[in-house]
């Protein structure tokens, strides 16, 4: 078990900056889980910390040693590719205990790491067999065989689920959080994929164009994110937004208006920069609205414009013209509604929709940060 | 008429597709090498009749010192030029570093490659030329005499077949470069993690990953030291005395200047039966590696 510690790391391709300034400390035993979108820096991060890419300031610890400048090889990690990358013409034993070979172990000891890191796998029966001759599964977990055997300090994956399929990945997942209670080793974890996010992580790190956003463990970062970025990345389906005009503001309370929505107040946090007559972002996920039966308690209508039946949960995206979502992957404007279980809802159906307010998010400022008071978790 | 089509068209389409290169495949390679073949087991002077002798071209080419000496020579050339394909390499791996000037160096490497072999061998034949060559230039600047190489029976075919690596080393040195750039960087990745450094990096994670471009270029080579022609004939026309003669020129010289097409076809059919030991072997590779994927 050991730490891992970034200062300051930046890396330039031309006049790119694809990291810029990342601080983070992964304390030992840490499963740590790095997300953002395509292009945020997270792979580029990850093989800076192997040291296949090379940082241009910065620096960078393990266990408190400098590791900087090393070499991937003497910097006690080991990583697991996203392809894979098994060496084709060598057995799944050869493949695992290269790394010890190339350290000039005695053979009886490669042999002993390789055997209890194939037990671990189960991939005894598999060890004399090339990589062309295993599934895609078996191959990933002798990829993940060659990271134990070197019994690194830090073990790092890049993105190591994505090319499985479905009902792979969920097992995998399971597998890897498995393995991560038993090893009790560090890792870094790099995805695209909330859901490995928030059921692997000890703490997440969301990046955005090369830098963190926000760390923290999944349950503080869904619920209380501290930007519009952090909040619109975190959730499936995606965190609706609208626009809003701020039309009074107290102390720790800001009343909001917005077309569609009408007016209401939210507890926002002590010091907010928001002034009256400031445009401001609602957030309300769509698991915080919910359909009631008549006029009076609702605060916005809309029209079903298309229903998901998922089994144990459906999700409704509905046309409420005035109010109109900003931002959205689609473009329409449409209100993302998440309801539990099957809700029996034609196309085109009327809906009368609530929500709590304390549920509901404000961001605003320069950075849109979020201002609407902490939730309780 | 539709009908028909469609119910051949299973095996129709593609033999429409491969007859053009049966056809041409057919007329240029097999009809020819059966015909050297049928010439061969005759006296004939290229115009007049053709005189049946049956295996005695066969008979006279065994006994004959000449084929043996230009034998020698082709061994002298498929020995020396297995030194392209590893030569290639390492200049392969020097140009391919990212270092500041490498893609200026990296042309120059290119520079034989579209040099017709001709002006390979006159430019190297002045190279070699005693008194004012650039060989002698740098024996003067030692103080030492430069041999005369294209006249010395011993040293010649050596002289050619270096003058002839050049080019063939630049072509397995664009064989490799492609081949480094289909390198999966990933596996490089791992590699590095796993602390494979210099050699080692190279034995164990990049060569194994070129072992289809090494099959083509020592394949390659090998057979451009077999049908080695054109040098000897620019720089040595096989002298002095055919010394440096190999069988493809010997093939050319009887056929030509010696109007002997009989005999000279006796030659290329030999030649033809050493060169399908190596093609037997490429092909068999070739099929083996389809029937694996």
């Amino acid at each position: 078990m050991s730490s891992l510690e970034l200062r300051q790391i930046e890396k330039r391709y031309g006049g790119y900056r694809a990291l810029r300034g990342i601080n983070l400390r992964v304390e030992p035993g840490e499963f740590i889980v790095m997300v953002g979108p395509s292009g945020c820096g997270k792979s580029t991060l990850l093989k800076s910390i192997a040291g296949l890419v090379q940082v241009d300031s910065g620096e960078m610890l393990i266990n408190g040693r400098d590791v900087t400048k090393a070499e991937p090889g003497d910097r006690g990690i080991a990583m697991v590719f996203q392809s894979y990358a098994l060496y084709p013409h060598m057995t799944v034993a050869e493949n695992m205990g290269f790394g010890l070979r190339m350290a000039k172990r005695p053979r009886t000891e490669i042999d002993a790491a390789v055997g209890r890191a194939a037990q671990i796998l189960r991939l005894t029966d598999q060890l004399d067999k090339l990589p062309k001759q295993l599934s895609g599964g078996q191959r990933q977990r002798v990829a993940i065989g060659r990271a134990i055997t070197r019994s690194p300090e830090v073990f790092l994956f890049d993105e190591p689920l994505s090319n499985l399929d479905a009902a792979l990945r969920t097992q995998m997942r399971v597998e890897l959080s498995t393995l991560h209670a038993a090893l009790g080793a560090t890792m870094v974890y790099v995805t695209h994929d909330q859901v490995e996010a928030m059921t692997m992580a000890s703490r997440i790190v969301v990046l955005n164009a090369g830098s963190v956003e926000q760390v923290g463990a999944p349950r503080d970062l869904y619920s209380n994110p501290v930007n519009r970025f952090v909040a619109g990345f975190l959730g499936a389906p995606r965190m609706n937004f609208f626009e809003a005009k701020i039309v009074e503001a107290r102390l720790g309370q800001v009343s909001v208006e917005t077309a569609g929505l009408g007016r209401f107040a939210m507890p926002v946090v002590a010091n907010t920069p928001l002034a009256i007559g400031d445009t401001a972002t609602i957030g309300i996920r769509p698991e915080a609205l919910k359909l009631v039966g008549n006029r009076d308690g609702a605060h916005f209508s809309g029209a079903a414009q298309l229903v998901e039946y998922l089994g144990r949960e459906t999700i409704v995206y509905a046309d409420a013209a005035p109010l109109r979502c900003i931002g959205s992957d689609t473009g329409t404007g449409n209100v993302t509604i998440h309801l539990p279980g099957i809700a029996q809802l034609e196309t085109g159906a009327s809906l009368q929709i609530a929500f709590d307010p304390a549920n509901a998010y404000l961001f605003g400022g320069a950075e849109q940060r979020t201002l609407s008071a902490p939730k309780t978790i | 008429m539709t009908s028909i089509w469609r119910r051949q068209s299973g095996w129709a389409t593609p033999t429409l597709f491969i007859l053009p290169a049966i056809i041409l495949f057919g007329v240029v390679i097999v009809l020819s090498s059966l015909q050297s073949l049928w010439i061969s087991l005759h006296d004939w002077d290229g115009m007049g009749a053709m005189t049946w002798v049956g295996l005695d071209n066969y008979r006279e080419l065994f006994g004959d010192p000449q084929f043996f000496v230009s034998l020698k020579n082709n061994l002298i050339w498929l020995i020396i030029f297995m030194a392209a394909p590893p030569a290639g390499l390492g200049i392969a791996l020097l140009v391919n570093q990212q270092i500041a000037g490498m893609r200026i160096l990296k042309s120059l490497f290119f520079v034989p490659l579209v040099l017709a072999s001709v002006a390979v061998g006159v430019v190297f034949t002045w190279v070699y030329t005693p008194g004012f060559g650039l060989l002698a230039l740098i024996f003067s600047a030692f103080g030492a005499t430069a041999p005369a190489l294209l006249s010395d029976e011993h040293f010649v075919t050596f002289a050619v077949v270096f003058a002839a690596l050049w080019p063939q080393i630049a072509f397995c040195m664009v064989l490799y470069l492609a081949g480094l750039n289909s390198l999966s960087s990933d596996l490089i990745g791992a590699g590095r993690v796993d602390g494979a450094k210099g050699w080692n990096m190279l034995r164990h994670v990049v060569l194994p990953q070129l072992t289809q471009v090494t099959f083509i270029a020592i394949a390659i080579t090998a057979i451009g030291a077999l049908r080695s022609f054109d040098m000897v004939s620019v720089m040595t026309q096989g002298g002095p005395f055919g010394s440096s003669s190999v069988l493809a020129y010997q093939m050319y010289e009887q056929s030509i200047f010696s109007y002997r097409f009989g005999y000279g076809a006796a030659i290329a059919t030999v030649l033809l039966a050493i060169m399908a030991v190596f093609i037997a072997w490429y092909l068999s590779r070739i099929i083996r590696a389809e029937a694996r994927s």
